[in-house]
């Protein structure tokens, strides 16, 4: 096992893998910016070091400055967490130069599966179904129109170096194919600098149903089943569910030998997810693989038992895998929300400020994994993400009602936060039952806002009994005679059905 | 006592007066009679007959936030009068008298006005105020177009007086 391992991550995945990192009796080393300085993560680690300036080029995305730390501290581990530097070969490979085990698979791995083309063609060779599609050298638009009138409409045009919807087309007919390969390649070369460009068959009633995977380093993998994502806004997962409620015995059996095959494909090692879409009739088909920990791994620890991130770190310092595929267990349901800090009512914006106050929900079989405490400033520099709730039932139906509990009971105050809204869509009756795809919140939620409805009655008799026992002199006050003009002035005190006074 | 709380540019004029262990709060033409307990700092526990509300209360830098069912609202404190601008309102005065917008300009350079004529309208807190010409004159400069913000203080129309 390790002796001390650099946390290269900031808030609630940084508290994370520190936790997991105590409980092995492994020390650990917090790198933070100026900005969070006071964050959980800094806190909690048993050394923390500052990386100054707080955008992220400058601190958790500068390699140089993170490596220069661990050496300097002794380390020899890194955990980058997601997000950031985890998905970076260079990053990778920059700790095996100076001798410190990156905790994840081979910079070999990473950039392969971050080339979406070749882990496509690399799946196709080990027989993972993949998309019918084009994902072909020649990128000329003659080509390019050729192959997509092959695969039919409708069909989709990727970025190949893409993510986040960016340079991403849905093309109904031929008529409208020429201009989208070209509008989606001149967005990716502004996003990516790159403009290969491929072209998806596009799948009815879509699901995101992804595998999670562990393997060591001497060839042992397994999967430890699904996890449902289909519930996304604008491609970022906003709640996720384990098991999926379309998952059959035979279905799960299959899926889960497809992802071990591909991640046995590429000689993977360590955690990762396989995703794969799932359509309308049950077929499936690979889509990408993620080389790190997700943010929803905690719904599939809450299934099966088994502590992901403790994995992690087991595998790379060398041990060997000793669960087997067939000890292991699907039990009850899981259900993660995401809490960010963006406004609902304000086109979710991000929303910056201090939390004035911050109450996770505590309960049986709930958790809370969050990077936030009160008093922290939520700034604009880094993901909005506060924290996630996750809840943990028999079955899926009493889950829900667990998740409405605690979604109504996390507070945060100070910053706005998404909560209402993740409320909204599990209470809504297709989620319930589990109709759901990927366009699930532009289908239901598209135009939805939180209704300005005012204060409610119970908000304002609660305001004025507060105000009544916590009376300052000063707010006896209230209208200083400064302003002879002022309309506040002419109303005056006055008192609902009385005579003015 | 009397409190006004702001919410979505919305105004809430409440009354609340304590009676042995009642307090009786009064909003909208309706009166409220409760009892209520702080189980801890900001936390509350409200009874309102047979109707039990639990809110949590928080202070923050100028607002307050109250979380009940599950919602968080932000209100603040209404400040009444300016606190930006010291000096008192002359005669002849065209400065804002509140901050807010500006939803009507009834002038332009030029005109020839007279005292008590309508220069400009400003709306804050659902409220019009209207700037009037403290005597007759011609306009020299208008500073705001509609639809623009403006703050306390700020000169809204300079008038050049007739006998000048």
């Amino acid at each position: 096992m390790f002796n001390k391992v650099l946390v290269a991550n900031r808030g609630e995945i940084a508290v994370r893998i520190i936790k997991a990192c105590q409980e092995l009796k492994v020390k650990t080393v917090a790198i933070y910016s100026d900005v969070d300085k006071k964050a959980p993560h800094a806190q909690m680690a048993d050394e923390s070091i500052g990386l100054g300036d707080p955008t992220p080029i400058e601190s958790y995305l500068n390699i140089p400055k993170i490596i220069k730390i661990a050496q300097k501290v002794n380390a020899d581990g890194i955990h980058p967490g997601y997000g950031f530097l985890a998905e970076n070969p260079d990053f990778a490979q920059s700790c095996n130069d100076v001798n410190i085990k990156f905790i994840g698979p081979s910079p070999k791995v990473i950039s392969l599966m971050g080339d979406k083309i070749a882990a496509k063609k690399t799946m196709q060779n080990a027989g993972v179904p993949v998309i019918p599609g084009y994902h072909g050298v020649n990128q000329d638009d003659e080509s390019l129109i050729k192959e997509g009138k092959k695969i039919g409409f409708p069909l989709l045009v990727k970025a190949a170096a893409g993510g986040g919807g960016k340079g991403m087309r849905i093309v109904h007919s031929e008529n409208t194919l020429a201009e989208s390969i070209e509008s989606s390649k001149r967005e990716s070369a502004s996003a990516f600098g790159d403009n290969t460009i491929f072209l998806e068959k596009y799948l009815n009633k879509p699901r995101h149903i992804e595998f999670q995977i562990l393997a060591d380093e001497y060839g042992n993998t397994i999967h430890l089943f699904e996890r449902e994502c289909s519930i996304q806004r604008r491609h970022q997962k906003i709640i996720e569910e384990s098991p999926s409620p379309v998952m059959t015995p035979s279905l799960r059996k299959k899926m889960g030998e497809s992802a071990v095959a591909a991640a046995k494909a590429v000689g993977y090692s360590n955690a990762g997810t396989v995703e794969f879409m799932v359509d309308g009739d049950k077929n499936y088909y690979f889509m990408e693989m993620n080389t790190r920990l997700q943010v929803e791994h905690p719904i599939t620890e809450m299934t099966t038992g088994i502590d992901l991130a403790k994995w992690q770190l087991r595998i790379a310092s060398g041990e060997k895998l000793t669960l087997k595929q067939n000890d292991l267990y699907q039990r009850g349901h899981a259900i993660e929300c995401r809490i960010y800090a963006e406004d609902p009512a304000n086109g979710f914006l991000p929303s910056i400020g201090r939390l004035e106050k911050v109450e996770p929900p505590k309960g049986p079989n709930v958790r809370d994994d969050s990077g936030i405490v009160t008093g922290l400033e939520i700034t604009s520099y880094y993901d909005p993400m506060l924290s996630k709730i996750v809840t943990y039932s028999e079955n899926r139906e009493e889950n829900i009602n667990k998740m409405i509990w605690a979604l109504s009971r996390y507070i945060v105050m100070g910053v706005t936060t998404n909560i209402s809204f993740l409320k909204k869509v599990i209470e809504h009756s297709e989620f319930k039952k589990g109709n759901i795809t990927t366009h699930f919140i532009e289908n239901y939620f598209e135009d939805w806002t939180i209704a300005k409805d005012g204060l409610p009655i119970e908000a304002i008799i609660s305001l004025a009994v507060y105000d009544s026992m916590h009376k300052k002199t000063k707010d006896m006050v209230r209208y200083k005679e400064v302003d002879p003009h002022s309309p506040w002035k002419h109303v005056g005190r006055w008192r609902v059905g009385g005579e003015e006074v | 006592m009397f409190i006004n709380y702001e919410h979505q540019n919305h105004v809430y004029n409440v009354t609340i007066e304590q009676r042995d262990k009642y307090f009786f709060i009064t909003y909208n033409n309706s009166e409220y009679k409760v009892e209520a307990e702080e189980l801890k700092p900001g936390q509350l526990k409200i009874k309102i007959g047979n109707r039990i509300i639990k809110s949590v209360i928080t202070e923050g830098d100028k607002e307050k936030y109250v979380f009940v069912d599950g919602n968080v609202f932000k209100v603040k404190p209404v400040e009444l009068t300016g606190t930006k601008k010291k000096k008192r309102r002359e005669d002849g005065d065209l400065s804002s008298p509140i901050s807010g917008k500006v939803v009507n300009v009834k002038v332009k350079k030029d005109d020839i006005v007279k005292k008590g004529q309508v220069l400009m309208v400003i709306e804050a807190m659902k409220m019009e105020y209207l700037i009037r010409a403290p005597n007759n004159g011609k306009i020299k400069k208008v500073n705001f177009k509609e639809n623009d913000q403006i703050e306390i203080g700020q000169n809204t129309v300079e008038i050049e007086n007739e006998e000048d």
